[in-house]
């Protein structure tokens, strides 16, 4: 081989050695950043409602009566906007269910369901196959999730005894994840 | 008509329908919008909150017609434009516009092309600069017979 041929293959032995370790470093921070991201349960999303007054909140409810949010004043509520087709929902709904049993006794804070682009009829199937007994509202028109700035399901809100927005989650939420929340909100005194 | 002539015409052809596509264009609307006109316009201008990149006008999604239809609903009770377009914006963040703003963070998105294309321009006048003034490379004795090597390898 030839000092030019020599010369040549040193060279792109160079930058190869250059960028396979670029692509190794830039591989580690990716998995790094993955790995230390916060679970859904606990992230909190952005939302210009954040600490400001939740918006006025009423419908239909699965049986027929009238259902607000300004009825759950004095409790923490956590606002969960779902559909019976949204399998995050279907996969989230036992950890709701959990959320309500442990909080049924001190009666501090409740799930408020909002129908996100589905019927009545497949969510009362939804609650009956799952389990649930918390009030869902119906939004024929998506206003309700227009107010709140929900874009899909699962989303939820945690709004506190005042009727104040502390807490937006997109994804599924768990029993653990929500208490935690709670207690944080208590802590800060709401 | 000269030969000169006969050349450019087709150039000063396209720069007369550029002149006036653009003179047509920058003309504002002749009168004022009707209420549903107002609705498709502040419509464009919103994300559909359940689609990728698709306006609000456009989409058939169940969020979309509840925006129209929110936008319709303040646009009869005689909100301004800025008025509707704020109250999305306070319920969904500024990424719910297609357009970012022009104020903020959000400005960078104008800003930084502009910037690059100068920068680029910068780089190129330079490098073009310097291309022109190089002098002549030196040669090492040490090159010319590495060269002279290579040379008689091939021939051989």
């Amino acid at each position: 081989m030839s000092d030019v041929d020599l010369a040549v293959s040193r060279s792109r032995r160079h930058t190869a050695r250059w960028a396979a370790i670029s692509l190794g470093v830039v591989l580690l921070l990716f998995v790094a950043v993955l790995a230390t991201r916060k679970s859904a349960a606990d992230k909190q999303a952005e939302s210009p409602l954040l600490g400001k007054q939740a918006p006025s909140l009423t419908g239909s409810g699965l049986d027929g009566s009238q259902v607000s949010l300004a009825s759950m004043h004095g409790k923490w509520v956590v606002l969960n906007f779902m559909a019976s087709w949204c399998v995050p929902c279907r996969d989230e709904h036992p950890e709701l269910v959990k959320f309500t049993q442990r909080h049924q006794a001190a009666a501090d804070a409740t799930v408020l369901g909002v129908i996100f682009d589905d019927t009545q009829p497949n969510v009362r199937r939804f609650f009956a196959d799952l389990g649930g007994s918390w009030p869902v509202v119906d939004d024929p028109g998506g206003h309700t999730a227009l107010d709140f700035g929900v874009r899909g399901p699962p989303e939820s809100f945690l709004v506190d005894p005042n009727g104040f927005v502390v807490w937006k989650g997109i994804g599924q939420v768990n029993a653990d994840g929500l208490d935690k929340l709670l207690r944080e909100g208590k802590a800060r005194g709401a | 008509m000269s030969g000169k002539w006969r050349g450019r015409l087709p150039w000063l052809l396209m720069g007369a329908v550029l002149v006036v596509a653009l003179v047509i264009g920058s003309q504002g609307r002749s009168g004022p919008m009707t209420e549903a006109q107002r609705v498709k316009h502040i419509a464009s201008e919103i994300r559909c909150p359940t689609c990728r990149n698709q306006s609000a006008a456009e989409s058939d999604a169940a969020a979309a017609k509840a925006v129209r239809d929110e936008i319709d609903r303040r646009v009869r009770a005689g909100q301004s434009d800025g008025e509707i377009v704020a109250f999305m914006v306070s319920r969904y963040g500024s990424d719910i516009l297609l357009k970012p703003e022009g104020s903020g963070v959000a400005s960078l998105v104008w800003a930084l092309p502009v910037v690059a294309v100068v920068v680029a321009l910068f780089g190129l006048g330079v490098a073009f600069r310097r291309w022109r003034s190089r002098p002549g490379v030196d040669v090492s004795a040490e090159d010319r017979a590495l060269v002279e090597r290579e040379l008689q390898r091939e021939d051989a």
